[in-house]
């Protein structure tokens, strides 16, 4: 009667067998307490590239059916919606989650949580494990491209092919027949006497060089170009420039310091310059702050003996570079050879070239203004004898390498 | 290796406290609005409404006058023991004859009946009949020997009139057509006010009005203001016929709120919680520039802006023309002038020349500037 007739009883009944068949499922349902998790795959991806994580699931209990999310942070890139999972008791599974990081730096997983559907299907039980795992995403290192066709330039210089010209501080290296084209200014007259015919003394660049690599990681480098951070630019110059000193037989250690230290790579052995410099850029962030230039100074100072070549990637912010950079600068230009590389924004020229209305025109007032603040702080920083740099961020990485073999060529260093 | 991650007491307890606080307070608040408005009574000639219809002035006046009023919409609060009391009965909603004789046994000392019905009157005031007539507004003198009008003199009225049989005394009308009659009834004063209107916030100010009703209606310390609904038929369990909606639907809606509540259940459990992360700041390198283009705007900085204009165009001819970067400007504008067969003084008003005064002057300089760098970037 109670159920042909809508009643309380009836709603009851209908309401106490929905709620014993869910307790029976939960009751039935395996425990995603008592599973074990391990995992094993990749710690470290380059940025844009994809990593791997694989965890074996292991049951001790009575089986278990549902749902697995692997959760990381949303930048880590998960690509997996949750697995499905059936583990049978005593069993082990593998899950693999891929990851495609969208930021720099160090991500960490999450918990997992494991969702247990009964065997009715109606309700089940559901527990978190923290399974403990990093995937270190490192920088992209985009400029790699161009270093194949410096390298090339390096060999040049280098003497492996046959041209070659003199320049300052360059070390002799052998003597060899003249040969039409050569600069009569290397021809050697005293072997030339003794031997008969026209001798040339050939000179090869100095080897084993010092090459600082600084990266400003203050408030200069935090504001965006295009569609990575300054300080993301930076990076890809100083990587590329790192291989290419690698190969030119320079050291290099690299510093990354804001209001303190922040990276720090000190003469790693030429086979490890990338991978430990790229490591250590991986979790380097611009922080808001103002850099402190002589921490900056001090460091170099004190890691660099004999004459060297500075690089500081940073911005140029007249207000900053004069107050903070310029007064602090000079024990560093005294002793060693100081280039100044700053990520230029294309916003800027787009910004003054553009004059179609009122709004445009204070826009193109605006950006011309600051290019002549820049332009004016370049003269003053080369007066000071600091080489500057100032280039867009897709040139930046080439420009540096050029202007260091240009260096090298000169003698310089 | 894994840990597990089972929530205990404490930290499930953290973890609902907060919802449960809101939900909590949610039930609060609209149990403290129910209780503050279940008290108020709305609509025509009711003491708590402010509207033009409304009688809150009346019932502050007689508020003042110390009688202590009542508002009800409940049919029971007026059929409760009334002696030595006033039931003031409005004018709205409507009542059976089976509910007015429950109010005629309520023997209240004293009934005031605002424009009532034929209904009413058989059960209250017999004898009282509504003759039909209306009256359109306007002032009257009682014309009666009824102390309450007599000492508030005119008043306005409008609205149905009624006849009253010889006993009773009859006012504002004709002898046949009257506005207010009173019977006495034994001990029970009954007061026939067909005027609805004279006694709300729009008219209780015009001539006696006020007076009259503080006389008719303030008589005992304890008065019931009974506004009828439409709605007590209905209710009364005296009533046959079937109700409208059937009695079962009530369950229908508890197993269809107990379905609701599985469903949010079901569908409301995450698979874990979000996760959360510290998202670095983005900052356009050219916002700086950008910000100051807008302050130049704002202030209608031309004289800054013309300036920056001008030292930027300078500053490509020095590249361009080879021009020393200390040369004074007559020497820059002979020099340019002699490349781009301009009017020297016209090239020294564009490039030296004072600011632009307005914003079409600026627009103007910008343009020849630029056609003037162009020129040299390709001569």
């Amino acid at each position: 009667m109670a159920l042909v007739m809508p009643s309380w009883a009836g709603i009851g009944v209908v309401v106490g067998v929905v709620l014993v068949v869910c307790l029976v499922d939960i009751l039935l349902a395996g425990s995603p307490r008592r599973l074990q998790f391990s995992r094993e795959g990749d710690n470290a991806v380059r940025l844009g590239e994809q990593a791997v994580v694989n965890m074996l699931v292991t049951n001790p209990g009575r089986r278990v059916r549902g749902l697995l999310r692997d959760a990381w942070p949303p930048s880590a890139g998960v690509l997996d919606p949750p697995h499905q999972l059936d583990l049978p008791s005593g069993e082990r599974r593998r899950v693999t989650t891929h990851l495609v990081p969208t930021r720099r730096g160090d991500r960490q997983a999450s918990r997992v949580t494991v969702r247990a559907i009964g065997p009715l299907g109606f309700a089940g039980r559901q527990g978190s494990h923290q399974v403990p795992w990093t995937v270190r995403a490192l920088p992209p290192f985009k400029s790699r491209k161009h270093l194949p066709s410096r390298l090339a330039r390096l060999r040049e210089l280098d003497g492996r092919t046959a041209l070659l010209v003199r320049g300052q501080g360059t070390e002799f290296d052998s003597l060899r027949d003249y040969v039409p084209g050569d600069d009569v200014r290397s021809i050697d007259w005293r072997a030339t006497a003794r031997r008969g015919n026209v001798v040339l003394r050939t000179w090869r660049p100095e080897r084993d060089r010092q090459v600082a690599i600084v990266i400003d990681s203050g408030r200069l480098s935090a504001g965006r170009v295009g569609d990575a951070p300054r300080l993301d630019h930076a990076m890809d110059a100083a990587l590329l420039l790192a291989a290419l000193a690698t190969r030119a037989g320079d050291r290099v250690s690299l510093l990354a310091c804001d209001s303190a230290v922040r990276a720090d790579v000190r003469r790693p052995a030429p086979q490890d310059v990338l991978p430990s410099f790229v490591n250590a850029l991986a979790n380097v962030e611009a922080e808001l702050v103002q850099t402190d230039f002589r921490i900056v100074v001090s460091q170099v100072l004190e890691r660099l003996g004999q004459r060297s070549l500075v690089v500081l990637l940073t911005g140029l912010d007249p207000a900053a570079i004069e107050e903070s950079l310029l007064p602090v600068i000079g024990p560093l230009l005294r002793r060693h050879v100081v280039l100044l590389a700053s990520v230029a924004d294309p916003r800027l020229t787009e910004l003054e070239s553009t004059r179609g209305d009122l709004v445009e025109v204070y826009g193109a007032a605006s950006a011309a203004r600051t290019r002549l603040d820049r332009e004016r702080l370049t003269a003053t920083l080369t007066r000071a004898g600091v080489t500057v740099l100032d280039e867009p961020p897709d040139k930046i990485a080439p420009a540096l390498a050029d202007t260091y073999l240009s260096l090298k060529k000169a003698g310089r260093l | 290796m894994s840990t597990s991650e089972a929530r205990g007491v404490v930290e499930s307890w953290r973890a609902l406290r907060t919802p449960l606080l809101v939900t909590g307070l949610i039930v609060l608040a609209a149990i403290v609005v129910l209780i503050a408005t279940s008290s108020q009574t709305s609509g025509t000639f009711s003491p708590d409404s402010t509207k033009v219809d409304g009688a809150r002035a009346l019932s502050a006046l007689l508020k003042n006058h110390n009688v202590d009023v009542h508002g009800t919409e409940s049919l029971d609060d007026a059929t409760q023991p009334g002696d030595g009391k006033t039931l003031l009965v409005g004018p709205s909603g409507y009542l059976d004859s089976a509910d007015w004789q429950r109010i005629a046994q309520a023997e209240w000392s004293h009934v005031v009946l605002i424009r009532p019905s034929g209904e009413a009157l058989r059960a209250l005031a017999p004898g009282v009949q509504l003759s039909g007539d209306s009256v359109s507004s306007g002032s009257r003198q009682p014309g009666c020997s009824l102390p309450a009008a007599v000492k508030a003199g005119t008043a306005t009225v409008s609205g149905p009139t009624y006849s009253a049989p010889e006993a009773a005394t009859s006012c504002y009308g004709d002898g046949i057509h009257n506005t207010v009659v009173r019977l006495q009834l034994g001990d029970r004063i009954i007061d026939v006010v067909g005027t609805a209107r004279s006694f709300t916030n729009d008219q209780l100010a015009e001539d006696g009005n006020a007076a009259l009703a503080l006389n008719l209606i303030g008589t005992h310390k304890d008065l019931t203001w009974y506004l009828p609904q439409f709605q007590s038929r209905g209710v009364n369990p005296g009533q046959d016929g079937p109700p409208l909606i059937p009695p079962y639907v009530r369950y229908i809606g508890w197993a269809l709120a107990f379905a609701v509540l599985v469903v949010a259940i079901w569908r409301g459990r995450r698979l874990g919680p979000v996760v959360a992360e510290r998202l670095p700041v983005i900052v356009h390198a050219a916002e700086t520039t950008e910000g100051r283009a807008r302050l130049y705007r704002r202030s209608r900085a031309r004289d800054r802006a013309a300036a920056a204009l001008r030292d930027s165009a300078l500053g490509q001819l020095h590249k361009a023309h080879g021009i020393p970067r200390r040369a004074d400007p007559s020497a820059v504008v002979a020099t340019v002038a002699a490349r781009t067969d301009r009017d020297p003084a016209m090239l020294y008003e564009l490039l030296y020349g004072l600011p632009p005064l307005t914003d079409a002057a600026l627009m103007s300089l910008s343009h020849e500037l630029d056609v003037l760098t162009q020129e040299v970037r390709h001569p």
